[in-house]
């Protein structure tokens, strides 16, 4: 069985990712090759739908942490959406919440693009 | 039967296509040992960082190393033993984890030290002989001490 697989779609020109599996050192490359593959064509509203991501490990929240900044310099976002207990347990514990803006269902996470608040961490 | 030792002894070779198998060993033996699910979780996710840590700095990507991993259910705490033979680490040498100033320097070192820290109740490294040994203890919430087997 693949540990990793990660689906792609657009929907009004965000970039929707959907890694299913697990991500850890060993795997977190297909992950991370899905996010650079929307930079490079420009896009820069990405959200990490996470309903089948069963677990991630520093290497994949190191992922997102490398590229968040340049995704926010050209005035975009990458946010996550509907992760299991497991995967916002994870997130809680380190502090993502603070960094990210996380949403329980991934159209919430769409419509918040929507909002004219396209860049930025959440609010404190 | 006072003396200490390991109920379970996993020995991987160091590469990270193993690290799904001592995820799996893992969360089994937190189960076992009386943790519930999402303890179980979190404690597999140390133990994989713990591993990946050998992996990437003792070993420094070398696949054809051992990792050995020693687990002990004792009373009311599961202690995980991470050996390798690799180049002394010294735990001293890992940041501090700053999240913002992580993501503003594309940092992301030491979040795996930092993840197993804050998950474990009580994680220390030595060096045993020609070997790092990375020593990880989680104590059952109190609520359920007396359910392990």
């Amino acid at each position: 069985m693949t540990e990793l697989s990660v689906d792609r779609r657009e929907l009004e020109g965000i970039v929707l990712l959907y890694p299913r599996g697990f991500i850890n050192a060993h795997t977190v490359r297909l992950f991370e090759s899905a996010i650079q593959e929307a930079l490079d064509e420009g896009r820069y509203r990405i959200v990490v739908s996470g309903a089948e991501l069963k677990y991630i490990a520093s290497a994949g929240l190191g992922a997102i942490m490398g590229v968040v900044e340049e995704i926010r310099t050209n005035g975009g976002d990458i946010r996550l959406a509907e992760l299991n207990e497991t995967v916002q347990n994870i997130c809680d514990i380190l502090g993502f919440n603070h960094l990210y803006r996380i949403f329980p269902s991934e159209m919430e996470a769409i419509l918040s693009f929507r909002e004219g608040g396209e860049t930025g961490s959440p609010p404190a | 039967m006072s003396e200490r030792r390991p109920v379970l002894v996993l020995r991987v070779p160091s590469r990270t296509e193993f690290l799904a198998a001592i995820r799996d060993v893992t969360r089994r033996m937190a189960e076992i040992a009386g943790f519930d699910g999402a303890q179980s979780d979190q404690l597999a996710l140390a133990v994989d960082e713990a591993s990946t840590n050998v992996i990437k700095h003792a070993y420094a990507g070398a696949g054809d190393r051992r990792i050995e991993i020693r687990f002990e259910a004792r009373g009311d705490e599961l202690r995980v033993e991470v050996v390798d033979d690799g180049k002394p680490v010294d735990p001293r040498a890992v940041p501090q984890v700053d999240l913002r100033r992580y993501a503003s320097e594309r940092r992301t070192g030491g979040l795996g030290v930092h993840l197993m820290g804050r998950i474990m109740d009580r994680v220390t490294f030595r060096r045993s002989g020609r070997s790092n040994v990375c020593c990880m203890v989680k104590r059952k919430p109190a609520a359920d001490r007396g359910a392990a087997p």
